[in-house]
C-alpha cells in the first residue's frame, strides 16, 4: 500500500470514529486496524507490541509522578499560600483577582507539570471567590482554564518530557526554555485582565504593605523552591527527568505531611487512587497513538507530507507557522500526549529540513497543544473549570477567545524570535544544545 | 452477578492504589543508592517500576471503561429519545467491544511468547506483564456486558 493510501484509511476512519464519541484511545487503536489486516507483512498482534513498547520506557513514569506531587500539594492547601503571595502583588491592579490568578497559575506551574491539577486546583478556590466579588462566571472560568495552560509551558512540564524523550531533545534545555514564553504569557493575560477590568469596572484589593509582602513570601518559600530543585537538579545533573518528578513527590509530602501537616493516612490512598487513574487514562492514548505514529512512520507518510510541502518553499518561518497551526488544529481534538506522538513523527523530518533548532520546535509545538487545553471541543482544562464554575462550555467561549488573542500574539514572537527562548538553555546548558 | 463486578471493580481500585504507592519506592532507591553509601544499588529497581507502571496504565484503562472516564469528544448534538441514545451508547460499546477481541485474540501469542522469555535484569517471566493485555480484553466484555442491559432498557423505554 502507499503512504496516501494508508494515510487515506487512517485519518478518516480514526475522525468518523471519534465524532460518534467512541474513546479516543480507541478510536486510534481500532484505525490502525484494516491496515494491520489489509497489509500483508502486518498483523494487529504489532498493535499490543507497540503499546507495549510505548508503556516499556522509563521516562513516561514522571507523568504519573508529576502529577501526583500536584494533587499532594493541592491538597496540602499549598495553593492557598501561593494565592496569599500573589494578593500581596498583584491584588491592587484593577481586577485584582483575575490578575492574581494569572501569577497564582504561573507559580503552580513552576510546581507542577500539569495543567489539568492547576486548573482543578485553583478554579475550586479562586472561581467562587471571583463570582462573590461580582466577577461574571464566564469571565472567572475563563481566565482560570487560560491561565492554567501555563502548567505545560512553565517547567517541569509533563509534554515536553514526552517530547524530549520521544525526539530525543534535551529535556534539561527544553524546561529552560520555557521560562520566557511562560512569564510572556502570563504578561499576555495580566493584559487581557486589565482590558475587562476596565470595561466592566471591576474591584480591586487595596495595596499590601511590604510586610505583608514579606510574610506572604515568607510563608510561600518552602512550595516554591520545587521549581528549583527540579529543574536545577536535572540541569546540574544531579538527576534524570523521571527521578525529579519523584524528588517532586517525596518534598510534596515533606510539605504536607512534615511541615504544613496538613495530609495525612487519610486522604494519601484517594491522591494516589485520583492521580493513577487520570494518569492512567492519558497514558493509556498513548499506546494506541504510538501505534498509529508506527504505521505513519512505516508507511513513510512525514517525507510524503515534506514532498508535498517542499514546493511551496519551507523556511524556519513558515516551518513554524505550519506546526504551530497543525497542533493547535489537532489540539482541539485530542490530548496534546497523542498529539505529540502521532503529529511530532510527521512533522519532526519537516523541521530538520527547514533547519528548525530542536529546542525551537518543541516550544512551538508545546505552547500550541497549550492552547488545545483550552480550545473545544477537546479542552480538558476548560471543561474542568467550566464544571467548577458551574456553567455550560458555550457560555464560557466569548470570554476565552478574548484572552486567547493576546496569547496568540506571544505565539507568534516565538515563532519569528527563536533566539529569545534559546537565550536562557544556551547560557546555562551550553554544551547539550 | 452486579455484586461480582461490584467486587471485582473494588479489587481493581485497591490494585491501581497500591501500584501507584509501590511505584515511588523503587525510584527512590535508585536516587538515594547513588549518594548514599549503603544503600544497595540494584539494578532491577528500573525494570520492576516499568513492570508496576505498566500493570497501572491497563488498571487504569480498565477502571476508566466501568466509569465511562476515557476521554472523548463531544462534536455531534447529544441524541434528543431515549432510543437514539440507546443506539449511540450501544456503537460506542460495540467499539470498544471489538478492541477488546482484538486484546484477547492477538495478546494471546503474545502471552504464550511470555511463557517462554525472562525479563532482561530481574529475569522475572515475562508472561506476568504481556498477561495485562488479555486480561484488559476479558475485564472490557465483562464491564460491557453488564451495561448492554441498561442500554436494552433504555432502548425498550422508548417503544411504546
Amino acid at each position: 500500500m502507499s503512504a496516501w493510501q494508508v494515510a487515506a484509511i487512517l485519518f478518516p476512519l480514526f475522525m468518523v470514529l471519534v465524532v460518534l464519541r467512541v474513546p479516543v484511545a480507541i478510536s486510534l487503536g481500532l484505525a490502525c486496524i484494516p491496515v494491520f489486516l489489509l497489509e500483508e507483512r502486518l498483523t494487529p498482534f504489532l498493535l499490543m507490541n507497540e503499546m507495549f513498547k510505548s508503556y516499556n520506557a522509563f521516562l513516561l513514569l514522571a507523568v504519573p509522578f508529576f502529577l501526583l506531587a500536584a494533587n499532594i500539594m493541592n491538597a496540602a492547601g499549598i495553593t492557598d499560600r501561593l494565592v496569599q503571595l500573589s494578593r500581596s502583588m498583584v491584588g491592587h491592579l484593577p481586577g485584582g483577582l483575575g490578575h492574581v490568578n494569572v501569577i497564582v497559575s504561573m507559580l503552580f506551574a513552576g510546581i507542577s507539570g500539569s495543567s489539568t491539577a492547576d486548573a482543578a486546583g485553583i478554579g475550586s478556590l479562586l472561581i467562587p471567590q471571583m463570582k462573590k466579588q461580582g466577577y461574571s462566571t464566564s469571565f472567572s472560568v475563563a481566565i482560570t482554564a487560560c491561565s492554567s495552560v501555563m502548567g505545560v509551558v512553565i517547567p517541569p512540564s509533563i509534554l515536553m518530557v514526552v517530547w524530549g524523550g520521544l525526539m530525543s531533545v534535551s529535556i534539561g534545555g527544553l524546561f529552560l526554555a520555557g521560562v520566557v514564553p511562560g512569564i510572556l504569557i502570563a504578561g499576555s493575560q495580566m493584559v487581557a485582565v486589565y482590558v475587562f477590568a476596565k470595561i466592566y469596572d471591576y474591584p480591586m484589593y487595596p495595596r499590601s504593605s511590604l510586610k505583608e509582602f514579606l510574610l506572604a513570601l515568607v510563608h510561600a518559600v518552602p512550595p516554591l523552591m520545587t521549581p528549583l530543585i527540579i529543574v536545577g537538579g536535572i540541569v546540574a545533573g544531579f538527576f534524570t527527568p523521571t527521578e525529579a518528578s519523584v524528588v517532586a513527590v517525596l518534598y510534596s509530602v515533606v510539605l504536607g505531611g512534615v511541615f504544613y501537616r496538613t495530609i495525612g493516612f487519610h486522604n494519601i490512598p484517594s491522591i494516589l487512587f485520583n492521580s493513577a487513574k487520570f494518569a492512567a487514562m492519558s497514558l493509556f492514548c498513548i499506546g494506541t497513538a504510538s501505534a498509529f505514529g508506527w504505521i505513519l512512520a512505516y508507511f513513510k507518510i512525514p517525507l510524503a507530507v515534506i514532498e508535498f510541502l517542499e514546493p511551496f518553499g519551507v523556511g524556519p518561518t513558515s516551518t513554524g507557522l505550519i506546526v504551530a497551526g497543525s497542533f493547535l488544529l489537532i489540539g482541539m481534538f485530542i490530548d496534546a500526549i497523542p498529539a505529540i506522538i502521532i503529529l511530532g513523527t510527521v512533522l519532526w523530518p519537516l523541521a530538520e529540513v527547514s533547519q528548525m533548532h530542536p529546542i525551537h520546535f518543541a516550544i512551538i509545538g508545546v505552547i500550541s497543544l497549550a492552547f488545545g487545553l483550552v480550545t473545544p471541543p477537546y479542552g480538558l482544562c476548560l471543561l474542568i473549570a467550566c464544571k467548577i464554575g458551574n456553567i455550560e462550555v458555550k457560555d464560557a467561549l466569548r470570554d476565552v477567545a478574548i484572552v486567547l488573542m493576546p496569547m496568540l500574539v506571544v505565539l507568534m514572537i516565538v515563532i519569528l524570535f527563536p533566539e529569545l527562548i534559546l537565550a536562557l538553555p544556551r547560557l546555562l546548558m551550553a554544551k547539550f544544545i | 452477578m452486579k455484586k461480582l463486578l461490584d467486587g471485582y471493580y473494588a479489587f481493581l481500585k485497591i490494585a491501581l492504589t497500591i501500584l501507584m504507592g509501590v511505584l515511588i519506592v523503587p525510584v527512590t532507591m535508585q536516587i538515594f543508592a547513588r549518594y548514599v553509601d549503603f544503600i544497595p544499588r540494584y539494578i532491577w529497581t528500573e525494570e520492576l517500576a516499568r513492570f508496576c507502571f505498566i500493570w497501572i496504565i491497563l488498571v487504569g484503562a480498565m477502571i476508566a471503561l466501568r466509569n465511562n472516564e476515557h476521554f472523548t469528544v463531544d462534536l455531534l448534538p447529544a441524541p434528543k429519545t431515549n432510543r437514539g441514545k440507546a443506539i449511540s451508547r450501544m456503537f460506542v460499546d460495540l467499539m470498544a467491544f471489538i478492541m477488546a477481541m482484538i486484546f484477547v485474540v492477538w495478546g494471546w501469542p503474545l502471552v504464550k511468547f511470555g511463557l517462554l522469555q525472562t525479563s532482561e535484569m530481574a529475569e522475572l517471566p515475562m508472561v506476568f506483564i504481556y498477561m495485562a493485555w488479555p486480561l484488559t480484553g476479558i475485564t472490557w466484555i465483562l464491564f460491557l456486558a453488564e451495561r448492554l442491559v441498561d442500554h436494552i432498557k433504555l432502548y425498550r423505554s422508548d417503544a411504546a
